[in-house]
């Protein structure tokens, strides 16, 4: 155990540092659910490849640095301390992304990552359906076979971005006599074809960060199937492991928010709150611990001990630490966390967003689930 | 940056579960409760033997030179067993000070304790031969039993005897902090253990024609007592790391440890006796031997809100 960091990897940290502070915007974006904001978050992203930054941890042939998860870690740190805009490709760049290097043809990592590094092309995620959320196996979308195509139909919901995206990656029953699981096909799909309809819908802050997508008679080349016909169940949990596990939410936005909960409670908290400043602590914590505790697994990663279900524990933990973080922010801020605009907009905007974490990407309680049956063995059912 | 153990510290470990298992099963804890020592000398001598009690004593003093990174892991497979007596006392902080003028506390045939904190009790005086103090080493004091909830760590009030100064005098903080960082661990062992025994009950145990485990109210029950444990873990290696490497912020962290395995464990007893139902309030069934220790060292060498505002000290002035 050695928690200091090499002299490479302070060096890569100093190398991201200065190009970040060179290159951050000085004035904040638009909300990337937002028809402006998406065009700016995308000239973004092209500022973050051109620099080689947009995918650290991809090999350098597809954009990235061959950055290890540790270097992954410390970029990110460095991304977050920074003040640099979210990212509006991470349904791309951290899920699915990983999954194609894993899974996918030369031809597909050849034709999709260098695109998606760039941002060129921005992903959305089409997996839910209205009656297909926490039991996702329940899909009903089809994909048909027609020679060297298939034929697409059906209805998508809550997919992130998918508003103003160019791509989707959903997940489609190519055997309709298979049952739940079995018999699903993980398909890679352009959102201008004809037939393909989105729908924004309005989230709770108003923005349409996510839509719906209806697929009528949608043509796409079969080699749009990303890891085999029918393999689409394996392939979405391969993602979603990813998802859940360390890539959609390093530690560093967290720590970042921690320590911005800290400046807010020294400017503005009651000292002789004792109860509220044991919280402040606590939220502190809770971001240091999940640092750390991500600082663990990836280093078991890099020693060749994967993550498996213990990926749900992540999930739940940075989904309820992060309304935890913002909760109590609010609670400093008294009357002014009514706000909807000023000083503290971030806060209030922050607070709706955690709110949906403990429900997407599996909801806390399927995580729950998941945990309850794989890492402790207890008998499956409900 | 490398966040891991080595073979040689994972083996160690799972070589002192393979001794806790045959050497201290919980009908051995129970027998301690039962013959009202709180120890058990033949556990001890064993631990003596495989160079447990004597692993943070230095190499100049008869010992392994050890650091606490090298025990932490050990401190959590006692806890998994709930391993009675002062172990914790004499291997974090009580031999590795008093070696050097009492070698027989490196193989265990002298035993120490300690009391550095506040409390009005001395755990485990009762079979210490000497108490580390605040001032120096107690020897030839009288113990009268304080009735402690956890029979493996009879808790006494002392009187009498004389203290000789501490050869090697290591700051009093560092000593609170490796017996905070050592109880951290031990509890973490104890919540796992405790998580581990109520699956398998849950697993068993049948109501409305089903395994209580199949039950989503079960499941999430366990579910969130583990995550509390598993993120535990994290934070108390590194304080043991920032222990053994004198860094500026090692007394943060083993309070954010210590903070935290308390809590931690205390929620894997209430949910690991709730999914017992009435067996788990009963004196028969073993869960009540983790349990208590569990309580008796969430609160000692400071709970989780002194240690939680310990941490505060650290990070809300700045």
């Amino acid at each position: 155990m050695d928690l200091r960091e090499t002299a490479s990897q302070s060096a890569f940290r100093a190398e991201a540092r200065a190009w970040l502070a060179a290159n951050v915007p000085s004035q904040p974006l638009a909300s990337f659910d937002t028809e402006v904001g998406f065009a700016q978050h995308r000239e973004w992203e092209k500022r973050l490849a051109g620099g080689r930054w947009s995918a650290v941890s991809w090999p350098e042939q597809y954009g990235g640095r061959g950055a290890d998860y540790i270097h992954w870690l410390i970029f990110e740190e460095e991304y977050y301390r920074s003040g640099a805009p979210g990212r509006v490709n991470q349904n791309g760049i951290f899920l699915l992304g990983p999954t194609i290097m894993e899974v996918g043809t030369d031809d597909q990592k050849e034709r999709f990552l260098p695109t998606m590094a760039s941002s060129e092309i921005v992903w959305a995620q089409a997996w839910s359906e209205p009656n297909a959320g926490s039991d996702l196996a329940g899909i009903r979308s089809k994909a048909t076979r027609d020679g060297d195509d298939w034929i697409l139909n059906g209805q998508k919901i809550w997919a992130s971005r998918a508003v103003w995206a160019d791509w989707c990656f959903g997940i489609f029953r190519t055997d309709p006599s298979a049952e739940r699981h079995r018999g699903l096909t993980f398909i890679l799909c352009p959102l201008d074809l004809p037939g393909v309809t989105v729908r924004p819908i309005a989230q709770l802050d108003g923005d349409t960060g996510f839509a719906e997508i209806f697929f009528d008679d949608v043509r796409v080349p079969v080699e749009n199937t990303l890891g085999g016909v029918d393999k689409g169940w394996h392939v979405a949990m391969a993602t979603a492991g990813f998802e859940r596990g360390v890539s959609l939410r390093s530690p560093a936005r967290f720590t970042e928010a921690a320590n911005r909960l800290l400046h807010l409670w020294r400017a503005y908290g009651d000292p002789s709150d004792t109860a509220l400043a044991d919280a402040v602590t606590d939220a502190w914590m809770q971001a240091e611990g999940y640092r750390l505790h991500t600082y663990q697994t990836v280093t078991g990663m890099l020693e060749g001990r994967p993550i498996g279900a213990e990926a749900s524990l992540n999930k739940i933990f940075w989904s309820e630490m992060d309304v935890r973080i913002h909760e109590i922010a609010l609670q400093i801020l008294g009357p002014e966390a009514e706000r909807m605009e000023g000083p503290f907009e971030r806060w209030v905007d922050g607070f709706l967003f955690s709110l949906s974490g403990p429900i997407y990407a599996g909801t806390n309680e399927i995580q729950r689930n998941i945990i309850a049956d794989r890492v402790l063995q207890l008998p499956k059912g409900m | 940056m490398k966040f891991s153990f080595t073979d040689d510290q994972r083996m160690f470990a799972e070589g002192l579960r393979d001794l806790l298992t045959n050497e201290c099963p919980p009908s051995l804890v129970r027998h301690t409760w039962e013959n009202g020592e709180g120890h058990s000398p033949a556990l001890w001598t064993k631990l003596g033997e495989m160079g447990v009690l004597g692993l943070l004593v230095s190499e100049a003093d008869g010992g392994m030179g050890s650091d606490a990174v090298d025990a932490v892991l050990l401190f959590q497979e006692l806890g998994r067993a709930a391993a009675p007596g002062p172990v914790l006392e004499h291997m974090a902080v009580g031999a590795p000070l008093v070696a050097s003028s009492h070698p027989g506390v490196v193989d265990g045939s002298s035993i120490v304790t300690v009391h550095i904190d506040e409390s009005p009790y001395v755990a485990h005086a009762a079979v210490a031969d000497l108490i580390v103090t605040r001032t120096g080493i107690r020897s030839g004091f009288s113990s009268t039993d304080a009735h402690g909830i956890d029979g493996a760590r009879r808790i006494a009030t002392v009187e009498g005897g004389s203290t000789a100064p501490l050869a090697d005098s290591a700051p009093l903080e560092t000593s609170f902090d490796l017996m905070a960082l050592a109880t951290a661990a031990y509890l973490i062992g104890l919540g796992e253990r405790m998580i581990e025994i109520a699956a398998e009950y849950a697993r068993q145990r049948e109501q409305f024609g089903k395994p209580i485990g199949s039950f989503q109210a079960v499941k999430h029950l366990m579910s969130d007592a583990l995550l509390k444990v598993e993120f535990a873990k994290a934070p108390t290696y590194r304080a043991a790391w920032s222990l053994a490497n004198g860094e500026s912020t090692a007394s943060r962290d083993a309070s954010m440890a210590k903070a935290l395995a308390s809590e931690a464990a205390y929620r894997a007893s209430r949910s690991s006796m709730q999914v017992h139902g009435g067996i788990g309030y009963t004196w028969e069934a073993d869960l009540q031997l983790f349990m208590k220790k569990a309580w008796a060292l969430s609160r000692a060498y400071g709970d989780a809100t002194w240690h939680r505002r310990r941490v505060s000290s650290h990070v809300l002035a700045s």
